[in-house]
């Protein structure tokens, strides 16, 4: 375990070398938050309730999933399709390093990094400037966990479109496909409530809500009980499970065809 | 045992018949039409504990797919190999403790970090601890003096100065054998001995088996006693180094541009090498590319500078150069029987 931790200590260090990006980040967050509240406050104009939610919780909802959006974009598909085109993945495979946990806890690094300097300062924000109130409730206990199953489903879309690079010479198009089906069958940019009933059903039976729909509605909801969020937490926990298997799988058919350029 | 055995090892790879143009870019999308290329084809050789081997070849000869296989990147087509008695591919992550990897063309220290970050990262990776750390850093210290490039970051260093930690980076582990894939590529000759000497002195003290690849026979010369040959996929040479150095050592190419080049000026140097030398004076001529003729010199029989000075006073020379022996001519002239 101390050898995977060494890489996501490095990585973390890796992007403290890139840390004046985060302060566009946080820029460009604060602007897109600016924008989501009055297109928001301008839709609840008329109501005080929309498909069950109130504008305080839509605006949490939106805001809060900015805000996972950051935290996730480790950009993991992009440096490991570039690690593999490149045949840099040959230097990594001369390590006594399992390759998705390699992957996996690099990644991390990068999460640690984007939680310490883009989304706490935009919680911050969102509590400051735009005075959203949060309940108390199990939900909010439970939200970090849920966080973390998130980050370990999104962690294996970024993988399996990285591992492509087996396949493909580019993996540009998967990546922007990945992210759109993502954004939007996941709840990012508009919660599931909203959704017809029969796209709703189907969407909550795939991966994709449960990187965002889920931690988000445990902070939306938290005033509910474990007969609420025990399934929630079994449904990503089943999912984390069921896509390290299948990258896994994945990542053993594409390695053999693994041709590292130069003979 | 030997710590490494092939046996028969073949590495064969299909690649796409590419067709030209943008209507052949298109139909090779759904193309069956492959062909086999033999990067490894049917090899054998042993490696024993300690031993430090050149293993050479021109560009595209297999070399490097062969460090792929014995390094468990690359599962072999057929044939055996086995490391320390284990296959690397089966047994990659275990195999991987007991082998340092250098590929000149990559890094594996961390580009963006101060270079001691990478060994401290690879520290935790291969579980050394802090007092073999601590020796390792002050042998290596010793040797290159690292010490001052630590704060460095590694984009910053130059191609030597990243080798060198490259290098000491692979020896951290105190690994059983240690491969070395073109650590000279693009150096210039004072980065190359430091590198030679490195090498040697750390192949003398931890008596680490270490495989080199690499297409300067100066390399090989300097650090081997046995050298193998191969080219396209299959063993030419297997044996002591000082043969090989017996026949290509003693070789220079003299490269000269001469003036108002003709057809017949091939002929004109012919004859006055046979004029002064008499004849078996073991001069080759050959017009490799536009204005430039190269004439290749056994020095063990004809001297460079006579004939150099020969050219210079009978020809109108624009400019020369000397070189060693390119690899490819001297895989040219093994197969013309050179070796017996």
């Amino acid at each position: 375990m101390k050898r995977y931790l060494a890489l996501t200590r490095g990585n973390f260090q890796v992007w403290l070398a890139y840390r004046f990006g985060f302060f566009f980040t946080i820029i460009g967050n604060v602007i897109y938050l600016g924008v989501a509240y009055y297109l928001w406050s301008s839709i609840y104009q008329h109501a005080n309730v929309i498909h069950g939610m109130t504008f305080n919780e839509t605006f949490i909802y939106i805001a809060l999933g900015s805000a996972i959006f950051i935290l996730l974009k480790t950009y993991a598909d992009w440096i490991i399709g570039n690690e593999i085109r490149e045949g840099i993945i040959a230097v990594y495979l001369t390590k006594p390093l399992d390759f998705q946990l390699y992957a996996l806890f690099s990644s991390l690094g990068g999460i640690l990094m984007n939680l310490a300097a883009i989304s706490i300062p935009t919680i911050l924000i969102l509590t400051l400037v735009f005075k959203i109130q949060v309940t108390m409730g199990l939900g909010l206990i439970l939200f970090p966990f849920s966080l973390m199953l998130a980050f370990l489903i999104s962690f294996c879309f970024d993988y399996f479109v990285g591992l492509s690079a087996f396949y493909t010479e580019s993996i540009w198009g998967i990546s922007i496909t990945k992210e759109i089906i993502i954004t939007v069958f996941s709840g990012a940019l508009l919660p599931l409530q909203f959704f017809p009933d029969a796209v709703q059903k189907i969407l909550l039976a795939l991966p994709f809500q449960a990187i965002y729909h889920t931690p988000l509605m445990m902070v939306t909801r938290p005033n509910q009980g474990w007969e609420t969020f025990g399934p929630m937490l079994a449904v990503q926990a089943f999912w984390v499970l069921a896509l390290f298997i299948l990258t896994r799988l994945f990542y053993n058919q594409a390695i053999k065809i693994l041709r590292i350029s130069g003979g | 045992m030997s710590l490494i055995h092939i046996e028969n090892l073949g590495k064969h790879f299909k690649v796409l018949n590419r067709r030209e143009g943008l209507g052949g870019a298109v139909r090779d999308l759904f193309s069956g039409d492959y062909r086999t290329v033999k990067a490894v084809d049917r090899i054998s050789f042993d490696i024993e504990p300690g031993e430090m081997v050149g293993y050479i070849g021109p560009n595209g000869a297999g070399k490097s797919t062969t460090i792929k296989m014995m390094t468990g990147i690359l599962k072999p087509s057929d044939g055996t190999i086995q490391v320390n008695g284990l296959a690397p591919y089966e047994n990659r992550i275990r195999q991987a403790q007991i082998m340092g990897v250098v590929f000149g063309q990559r890094t594996q220290l961390w580009w963006d970090l101060p270079v001691i970050e990478s060994f401290k990262i690879l520290k935790e990776i291969y579980k050394v601890d802090q007092k073999t750390f601590d020796d390792h850093m002050g042998m290596f210290n010793e040797l290159v003096g690292l010490k001052a490039l630590y704060t460095q970051q590694v984009r910053t260093l130059s191609l030597g100065q990243r080798m060198l930690c490259d290098i000491t980076a692979s020896f951290l582990h105190n690994p059983q054998v240690v491969f070395l894939d073109e650590p000279t590529i693009g150096l210039d000759i004072s980065i190359k001995a430091k590198i030679r000497s490195v090498i040697q002195e750390l192949n003398r003290k931890r008596k680490t088996t270490i495989i080199l690849t690499t297409h300067d026979l100066g390399d090989v010369e300097a650090l081997c006693k046995r050298i193998i040959i191969i080219d396209k996929g299959k063993i030419l040479y297997d044996g002591n180094v000082k043969q090989v150095n017996a026949l290509f050592g003693a070789y220079r190419t003299l490269k000269l541009q001469i003036d108002d080049f003709t057809e017949s000026t091939l002929e004109e140097l012919h004859g006055k090498f046979d004029e002064h030398f008499g004849t078996g004076h073991g001069i080759t001529i050959a017009e490799v590319e536009e204005n430039w003729t190269d004439v290749t010199i056994d020095q063990a029989r004809t001297h460079l500078s006579d004939v150099l000075s020969l050219v210079m006073t009978n020809f109108s020379v624009y400019d020369v150069r000397i070189v060693e022996i390119s690899m490819e001519t001297v895989v040219r002239q093994i197969y013309d029987g050179a070796l017996g």
